[in-house]
């Protein structure tokens, strides 16, 4: 087998191990964010502040141990198009409040049974190809070109190291404050307490992460056949196996389609084995229709913010990249006027 | 896709344009597929005794994300002994500024007909590809593919300054006597074409590797010529299917007269 088939095959694992901890423990950064906004309940958002932190930790230790270069990733970018990626977070942001799941959730949840999401989905991989390369692309191309002043580095690391220290050194000073901050919010004893397994399956989704830097930056690490550098990101590949269900003789099979399969199929299968799993469809027009407008939403912001809640909130994050901070802030502006604005969405839904 | 206005005859009055071009569209479609209309191609079959439009097999994707890294495989199912073996092998690409992509010369020391490579298509557009055996027959058949615009933000090819270097060669871990077996090549070279404009606004000077030449001993086994629309850092998979344990030479030329090569011993 060759380096390509491995980081598939291995694409795929990941992906079965993220849908079936996802399912088994609702990780879900809205839910996150409803907890703690909502109904001042913070043990959701607990479970994505585990994860992040393992992911930072996890992700800066293999740079440091085998010398990956990360700068190959699409999120380290030294002239980010701000514009696009602050409308295109809250857009998707917002989106997410709508059909009340981002797109990796969405995954989990069709994977229990549940038909709404199966709407959210192919509104999104079509609205993520619209904007990607169909008939919105000359928009964002626009809008992408706008705002583009340059960075004196393209992430955190490197920005520090401007002050002229080593890189080594400078990594460590950003890495681990911030990873403890993090595990700090996670772990701090409030009011109410996440329960252990929370954090743990928070930890292994952050660990996730890093195994996919690993699989594609190193296990695929072939000069002949060069695999794009990337880990666990939703909205590009949920369209891109949309559409290599339509045109699989004229296209292979890449990382990011065989995660996305692997998602729904471990969800189903925890989901059967647990006995959670059940048919749902929609009780409304309206609830239908923002499900359609927020996987759209999600599709089209997703791919200008180049990322989504997990693309950018937590694979992005562990790049230390700046414009996945910035992506990530836009994201929560776009969830707080769902959630809590005079433009908020009329009913959460169940 | 081609354009409708190639279509269109001065004389044709605007009424009628787009009905004739519609109509050509329905009813011209099979004949579109001939590659009499090309002259590239045309020119090469011309001097075979035998066109067969079934048999050669052109391997690549129905769509691609910018297009500067498209991969290609061709192959046909012919005997490569020195009776009757497969002389030459084209790739052409009908949209692009310059149509030739790539030139295969082979011999009978590759034991299969099929090669490979990674190319630049700057359009949507019609892949070609032609093979002729050393009898007078040729082959050809043809690949639609779509470029659209990509996904990412990268800059696609940043390697500018890097000259022609690290030549690499990947061999199977054993070979057997008159077994094909598979050999993929790469080198470093950014495959400037000359048509692109570097950071300060001119255009970056034409520099190619043009040529890479395999021999065995002190025969040649197989020449590729290369042209613009071959990617940076080229890309060629082929076979070598060796009588005896022998040394290879793997020689790539470019443009300006310097060249790199590698040596190995192919031990059965």
């Amino acid at each position: 087998m060759s380096g390509v088939d491995w980081v598939v095959l291995g694409g795929g694992l990941i992906g079965l191990l993220f849908g079936g901890i996802g399912q088994r423990s609702g990780f879900c950064f809205l839910r996150g964010l409803n907890g703690l906004w909502l109904q001042q309940d913070a043990r959701k958002l607990k479970m994505f502040f585990m994860a992040m932190a393992t992911a930072l930790l996890a992700t800066q230790l293999l740079v440091w141990v085998s010398g990956l270069d990360l700068g190959r990733a699409h999120y380290l970018q030294r002239n980010p198009a701000w514009l696009a990626i602050v409308l295109g977070g809250a857009m998707f942001g917002y989106g997410m409040v709508l059909s009340n799941a981002c797109g990796a959730r969405s995954l989990v949840l069709l994977g229990q049974g549940n038909l709404r999401s199966l709407t959210v989905l192919l509104c999104l991989g079509v609205a993520a190809y619209m904007a990607s390369s169909g008939v919105l692309a000359p928009v964002r191309l626009w809008l992408e070109g706008l705002v583009r002043p340059s960075l004196a580095a393209p992430d955190l690391t490197g920005l520090v190291a401007t002050t002229g220290m080593s890189v080594g050194l400078s990594r460590l000073l950003v890495t681990l404050p911030l990873a403890a901050l993090l595990f700090y919010f996670a772990l701090r004893k409030g009011r109410v307490q996440a329960d252990p397994s929370a954090l743990l399956a928070g930890a292994l989704i952050g660990l996730l992460v890093t195994t996919g830097w690993w699989l594609t930056g190193i296990v695929g690490d072939d000069v002949f056949d060069p695999v794009r550098l990337a880990t666990l990101t939703f909205i590009a590949p949920i369209g891109e196996s949309i559409q290599y269900l339509m045109i699989a003789t004229g296209m292979s099979v890449s990382f990011g389609v065989s995660v996305v399969a692997g998602v729904i199929v471990g969800s189903l299968i925890m989901a059967l084995i647990t006995g959670q799993f059940t048919w749902q469809g929609y009780q409304s027009i309206g609830q239908l229709q923002r499900g359609i407008l927020g996987g759209l939403m999600m599709g089209v912001g997703g791919v200008m913010a180049l990322g989504c809640s997990i693309g950018q909130g937590l694979s992005g994050f562990s790049t230390l990249s700046i414009s996945s901070l910035v992506a990530i802030a836009a994201i929560l502006l776009g969830a707080w006027l769902g959630l809590k604005s005079p433009v908020r969405v009329a009913s959460a839904g169940s | 896709m081609i354009s409708i206005n190639n279509w269109r005859t001065p004389g044709t009055t605007l009424a009628l344009g787009p009905l004739l071009s519609l109509a050509l569209m329905v009813f011209a479609l099979p004949a579109q597929a001939s590659w009499q209309g090309f002259d590239a191609v045309a020119s090469i079959l011309a001097d075979a005794e035998q066109v067969h439009e079934q048999g050669l097999a052109l391997e690549m994707p129905l769509v691609s994300e910018d297009g500067s890294a498209v991969p290609i495989n061709v192959k046909l199912d012919h005997p490569m002994t020195e009776d009757r073996y497969i002389t030459r092998i084209h790739i052409f690409a009908q949209g692009n500024p310059n149509a030739e992509v790539v030139d295969f010369y082979l011999s009978p020391a590759l034991g299969r007909a099929e090669v490979s490579s990674r190319i630049r298509v700057n359009e949507s557009q019609r892949i070609w590809a032609v093979a002729t055996n050393n009898q007078g027959e040729a082959w050809v058949t043809h690949h639609d593919i779509r470029v659209t615009v990509g996904g990412c933000l990268m800059t696609a090819e940043d390697n500018s300054t890097i000259a022609l270097s690290q030549p690499r060669v990947a061999l199977p871990r054993s070979f057997t006597a008159g077994q094909p077996a598979e050999i993929r090549t790469l080198v470093t070279h950014p495959m400037e074409t000359g048509m692109r404009e570097g950071p300060d606004g001119n255009l970056l000077p034409r520099r190619l590797v043009e040529r890479f030449v395999v021999t065995l001993g002190d025969e040649t086994a197989l020449e590729v010529h290369l042209h613009t629309a071959v990617s940076a850092n080229p890309y060629l998979r082929f076979f070598l299917a060796p009588q005896s344990s022998v040394q290879a030479q793997f020689v790539w030329h470019e443009d300006t007269g310097f060249e790199v090569e590698e040596q190995v011993s192919l031990s059965l």
